[in-house]
């Protein structure tokens, strides 16, 4: 392991010291655990400590560094008895990620780690929810902690899953390997007897979960999180959108793109599964024309919502 | 161990911040050279001194330490000196409970936010307080280079300029949320006198920050959590729509339960929503594809059939 620079260690000292004179005497273990520091790394910073202090220099201004029976108390650094302010970047940290906690479904608003928030935001002159707000996604209350179980445990789940690019439910056994959230949603990842293969799915789109009994070995190294993998056979379509509808090039991952005239734009995009394309379609309606790929889709998609609408 | 010269290095950065920390005056070079062991004697090559002494004073600035450079008073030519200010130097005790500890240090292992330094961060709090939970990060939120350049900003209420899609834009910055995989800004378009929202990935280049204290932010923000069908200038109505069963856990979560008006022997249940823009109305039905249905108002229904008729006939 790399040895920490003299400014990281410096950086460490000035939040040790004063926590130490703060706390009267703990073990050096807990300071350890505190500020993930090796014990010999420990005690070499405290015997430079001990060799500092302030102008003349003489025993009397110099800080006191006692360990004895495996506590330890520093003394005579009142300039050190707090710890120096919390950089932008670090408040920014601290309470964008107990932000995005909190806004999972089922946190507690009035539990510690609101209250706590609240009083380091209070600290960063900043309002939680007011000058900062984190979403990572939509999720059922209870199902993420039952994942997170599942996947610390090592248990099987078996899964009613909603595909969406098919429209159509499964059910299916799943050994999961990790929970994430990117771009704003999140999602389990695990080998799928299903499928006989790793596959991912959007926890917002599992319908009921069962966690069972059975567990299973966790792989050395989890694939690393992919949120979109285009395969190359996987289908084309090119459409050409109004300028009302430009926003698909930015919203959705396009090979290519051409601008034609009236401000209209020519865009080949990867459609792999028909219901998202359908969607899509039914959604740009007379902004967007299918040019090649699948030029009946729209008309199709439509007549199957509208056979909804004559029925009655 | 520790190479000696590390050791020497960080000595002398303690000792210096000690020093800037506890005089009642600036102290200019020459007493920084008396009154901290462990620099090159200036009188023996004064550039040697001085090298040492800024390298050591930018550590401190990076770090967060606000060392402040000062005209000694009575001085003729005026001279300077550096002093660190207590006040500015001090952290707040925000007097955090041992369990809000242990859930902000949980909080940051379960979400990272690309390269920002949490770690750091706690040890300013205490630390630790538990052993580590081998909680395996949640989430990695991404992070652009102007999100702490701004949050500073929104912390000291100071306008920010920045170019934006070719543009330079004067904003009071309001708010930063991350939604949907993206971080925004809210807040007030000076050129055009309106709240406007940014997205970060856009802004381009480095934000300037103005002065301090400029504005106040209002007492009511636009609402974040706001559905696109509910952010439009159309007549509002309530919208009644039905939802097959299977699709109606989903639409739950998204409306909430207040939403759903009754739930029919066969699962489906009909929400009532307000709709005031009628486009985004219309996109989170069509959504459903054939599992949902527009009930009521009549002209949102005929809306939702003549375009889907138009689809069919083109």
């Amino acid at each position: 392991m790399a040895r920490p620079s003299a400014g990281d260690r410096l950086r460490r000292l000035l939040a040790i010291v004063p926590w130490v004179v703060a706390a009267d005497g703990p073990t050096v273990e807990e300071v350890c655990r505190r500020f993930n520091v090796a014990e010999d790394d420990l005690l070499a910073d405290l015997e430079m400590v001990f060799c500092c202090g302030v102008h003349p220099f003489t025993p009397d201004s110099l800080m006191d560094v006692v360990i004895d029976e495996g506590r330890v108390w520093i003394r005579y650094a009142e300039y050190f008895d707090r710890p120096f302010r919390l950089s932008p970047d670090e408040g920014l940290a601290l309470v964008a990620a107990g932000a995005a906690i909190l806004a999972v479904p089922g946190a507690d608003p009035e539990g510690a780690l609101a209250r706590g928030l609240r009083k380091v935001a209070g600290v960063l002159g900043v309002e939680l929810g007011e000058d900062l707000d984190v979403r990572l996604g939509a999720v059922p209350e209870g199902v993420l902690a039952s994942l997170r179980d599942a996947v610390e445990q090592a248990r099987q789940v078996e899964i009613d899953y909603y595909v969406y690019g098919r429209d159509e439910r499964t059910r299916r056994v799943v050994e999961p390997h990790s929970v994430f959230t990117a771009e704003g949603e999140w999602y389990l990842t695990g080998f799928c007897h299903l499928a006989g293969a790793e596959r991912r799915f959007r926890v917002d789109r599992i319908a009921e979960l069962a966690v069972l009994d059975k567990t299973f070995v966790p792989p050395r190294k989890p694939s690393a999180p992919q949120v979109f993998d285009p395969r190359p056979d996987d289908p084309r379509v090119v459409l050409d959108l109004a300028p009302r509808a430009r926003w698909v090039a930015e919203q959705y991952p396009i090979e290519h793109a051409e601008e034609r005239s009236g401000g209209r734009l020519r865009v080949t995009l990867v459609a792999g599964e028909r219901a998202w394309l359908d969607r899509l379609l039914l959604r740009l309606g007379p902004h967007a024309r299918v040019v090649d790929g699948a030029p009946a889709a729209a008309a199709e998609a439509a007549t199957r919502v509208l056979a909804r609408y004559s029925a009655r | 161990m520790a190479s000696s010269s590390a050791n020497v290095r960080l000595e002398r950065l303690l000792n210096l911040t000690a020093a800037l920390l506890t005089t009642s005056r600036p102290l200019t070079s020459a007493d920084i050279a008396e009154r901290v062991p462990g620099y090159p004697d200036p009188t023996e090559g004064r550039a040697t001194f001085q090298r040492a002494f800024e390298r050591d004073k930018e550590a401190l600035r990076d770090m967060g330490i606000p060392v402040t450079l000062i005209d000694l008073p009575g001085s003729e030519p005026v001279e300077q000196g550096y002093q660190i200010k207590r006040q500015d130097y001090v952290l707040r005790d925000p007097g955090l409970e041992a369990d809000e500890l242990g859930a902000i240090h949980l909080a940051l292992a379960a979400v990272r936010l690309d390269g920002l330094p949490g770690t750091q961060a706690l040890w300013k709090l205490g630390g630790a307080p538990e052993p580590g939970t081998g909680t395996a990060t949640l989430a990695a939120i991404p992070s652009v280079p102007q999100l702490v350049p701004l949050f500073g900003a929104i912390a000291q209420r100071a306008p920010v300029r920045f170019s934006y899609r070719g543009g330079s834009r004067l904003v009071d910055p309001y708010r930063l949320a991350f939604s949907r995989g993206h971080w925004y800004l809210d807040g007030r378009d000076h050129d055009r006198d309106a709240p406007r929202q940014f997205r970060l990935d856009r802004v381009d280049g480095d934000v300037e920050l103005g002065e301090p204290g400029s504005f106040e932010r209002p007492a009511t923000m636009p609402d974040r959590t706001a559905q696109p069908w509910e952010l439009g200038g159309d007549e509002p109505v309530l919208a009644r729509m039905a939802i097959d069963a299977e699709q109606a856990r989903w639409a739950v979560d998204q409306l909430g339960p207040a939403a759903v008006a009754a739930t029919r022997p066969d699962g489906s249940i009909v929400v009532e929503v307000a709709v005031s823009n009628r486009d985004g109305f219309r996109s989170f039905v069509l959504g459903f594809l054939d599992h949902a249905e527009v009930l009521a108002p009549p002209d949102l229904r005929d809306d939702l059939v003549a375009w889907l008729t138009g689809m069919v006939g083109g």
